[in-house]
């Protein structure tokens, strides 16, 4: 009896921490409208209050407390994760995220130069030849392969073309 | 010794043996997870990965056209197209006895792959369109060159869908027998978290592509830890309750090499990705244009299925299944499966449900 006293007291204790953890995360996420936390807890809440109780009531310690607790993790982890889609599936986050991104866009993009003219310059005054001018050759190594396989498909259709003709002039013959 | 102390059967007072029985399985099991935990950190074995027989085809630029060993009794040969740039293909091959192509090459398919291959900053002028007109379709003409056929299936997998349909609605001279969408988005106005993130009015893909030139790996691989967050938590409790499985170990390993290896995207490819499938969604409204040419989906009258993953949050069932409808094919099918993105088409699930409901499909029609 005073097993499931203390298995109730930590219930609900837990059952607060869901609740308000639900709360601060969909005030995060900037939803207007009062949330409902019991929606998303309360069927792997009942499950777990039962799996409980059959354990307190068995008498004996028994391995499946292990599977129990591996599904309430679970459950727990589901629910959660329905949670953070909801939140992440509004408008106001994509568009804080957004801003976050452009912010970050918006340093990148200097910086990301600076450094590419810093060693551009650094690389020039060594003789060694910079990463552009080893994208550029790249770029016309990959442009050569077109042209080459451009050529490639001319020939193709010429051989095919050649095989038609000379199969319409065998059967001509013939 | 080890094992006599999991095998005998002490007597212990109010504890039934069966009892006993559970609770020496279960000892028994964390002393293998403690085991394999150990070696996991104390010496990582690399995963064996890709193990069907292939061979190098083609290649252009960074893309290879993969053969793979087969009895080839099926007929119709298959070209398989994956995504271009987030993961490697070799998902699809990822293990013995959990491998897709494992599974079709043994049911007599010609099985080819495109390996787009990972792209670099010399890449980044390539574009969506150049991928779908210029690569697929010399990627295609060769598969059918090697295998002898007057017609070919193709299978679009995730991104490799649309990229295909591009090609191919595009191309309705090409001989195309046909064609199966696995998990590939085609009405993108219901591809969920990511087409509200990707929406124009809070993400500018100009400002994007034309500050960092191409899309990092590691920019791919945030955005899709963002879209579920509670992954990586689950991934490794799942784990830890069966670490004492050595098969699950194995498959493990494998997948989480590849679940940890994203890759970049060039940085034209992603603008028009972007920009007119997630944000325009012009593919099923018939004003995408490739090459100069209109892509008309309803121009593809071959047979067509499109399969659908209960829980996929990439491609959520609703934005695949417009395909069958947008076709003009006679024959077409929707299936919905258990499981998400890639346990539609990699592990345990899949090898139930997907793979032999796609080889079935495809060896009644080729």
């Amino acid at each position: 009896m005073a097993d499931q006293t203390g298995a109730q007291q930590l219930f609900d204790l837990w059952k607060k921490q869901v609740e308000e953890g639900t709360r601060a995360w969909l005030k995060m996420a900037g939803q207007g409208q009062s949330p409902d936390p019991q929606a998303f807890w309360r069927p792997f809440m009942d499950q777990g209050m039962q799996a409980w109780s059959k354990v307190m009531t068995q008498g004996q310690p028994s391995p499946d407390l292990m599977a129990q607790w591996k599904q309430f993790l679970d459950q727990w982890i589901a629910a959660w994760s329905k949670v953070l889609e909801q939140a992440m599936g509004t408008e106001n986050f994509a568009q804080a995220m957004g801003k976050q991104l452009e912010g970050f866009l918006n340093q990148a993009g200097p910086a990301k130069k600076a450094a590419e003219q810093h060693i551009e310059a650094t690389l020039a005054g060594l003789g060694v030849p910079s990463r552009s001018q080893v994208v550029g050759i790249a770029k016309h190594i990959i442009a050569l392969e077109e042209k080459i396989d451009a050529v490639d498909d001319r020939i193709d259709t010429m051989l095919k073309r050649l095989e038609e003709l000379t199969a319409a002039v065998r059967k001509d013959r013939a | 010794m080890k094992d006599e102390l999991f095998t005998m059967t002490p007597d212990l007072p109010g504890m039934s043996p069966e009892m006993v029985a559970r609770w020496q399985e279960e000892l028994r099991r964390n002393a293998l997870r403690m085991k394999h935990f150990s070696e996991m950190i104390m010496n990582p074995k690399e995963p064996e990965i890709g193990p069907t027989p292939r061979e190098e085809l083609y290649r252009k630029n960074k893309s290879r056209l993969y053969r793979y060993e087969s009895k080839r009794t099926v007929k119709t040969p298959l070209l398989f197209v994956p995504n271009l740039g987030i993961s490697r293909p070799y998902i699809f091959d990822l293990m013995r006895k959990g491998s897709f192509i494992e599974h079709m090459t043994e049911r007599g398919f010609d099985f080819f792959l495109v390996d787009w291959g990972v792209f670099g900053p010399e890449d980044n002028d390539l574009t969506f369109e150049y991928a779908a007109t210029k690569i697929l379709p010399r990627m295609a003409r060769k598969a059918l060159e090697a295998s002898g056929a007057k017609e070919i299936s193709v299978l679009g997998y995730c991104m490799g869908a649309p990229l295909s349909l591009s090609w191919l609605g595009s191309a309705p001279e090409f001989p195309l027998k046909n064609y199966v969408d696995m998990a590939g988005p085609v009405d993108f106005s219901k591809i969920g978290l990511f087409g509200l993130w990707l929406d124009p009015r809070f993400f500018d893909a100009d400002k994007y592509v034309d500050t960092l030139g191409a899309i990092p790996a590691d920019m791919v691989k945030m955005g899709f830890k963002l879209l579920k967050p509670t992954m990586d938590v689950s991934t490794n409790l799942n784990l830890w309750w069966n670490l004492w499985n050595p098969d699950y170990v194995a498959g493990f390993n494998a997948l989480n090499k590849w679940a940890n290896e994203y890759l970049p995207f060039p940085g034209e490819f992603f603008r028009q990705w972007v920009k007119e499938f997630y944000q325009q969604n012009k593919l099923i409204k018939g004003q995408l244009r490739m090459d100069g040419r209109p892509v008309r989906l309803e121009s593809i009258r071959c047979p067509v299925l499109a399969v659908g993953a209960k829980e996929d949050n990439i491609a959520p069932p609703d934005c695949v299944r417009p395909l069958v409808h947008a076709v003009s094919s006679s024959d077409t099918e929707y299936v919905e499966l258990p499981g998400g993105h890639i346990s539609l088409i990699a592990g345990r699930g899949a090898s139930v449900h997907c793979w032999p409901k796609v080889a079935s499909w495809l060896e009644a029609r080729s």
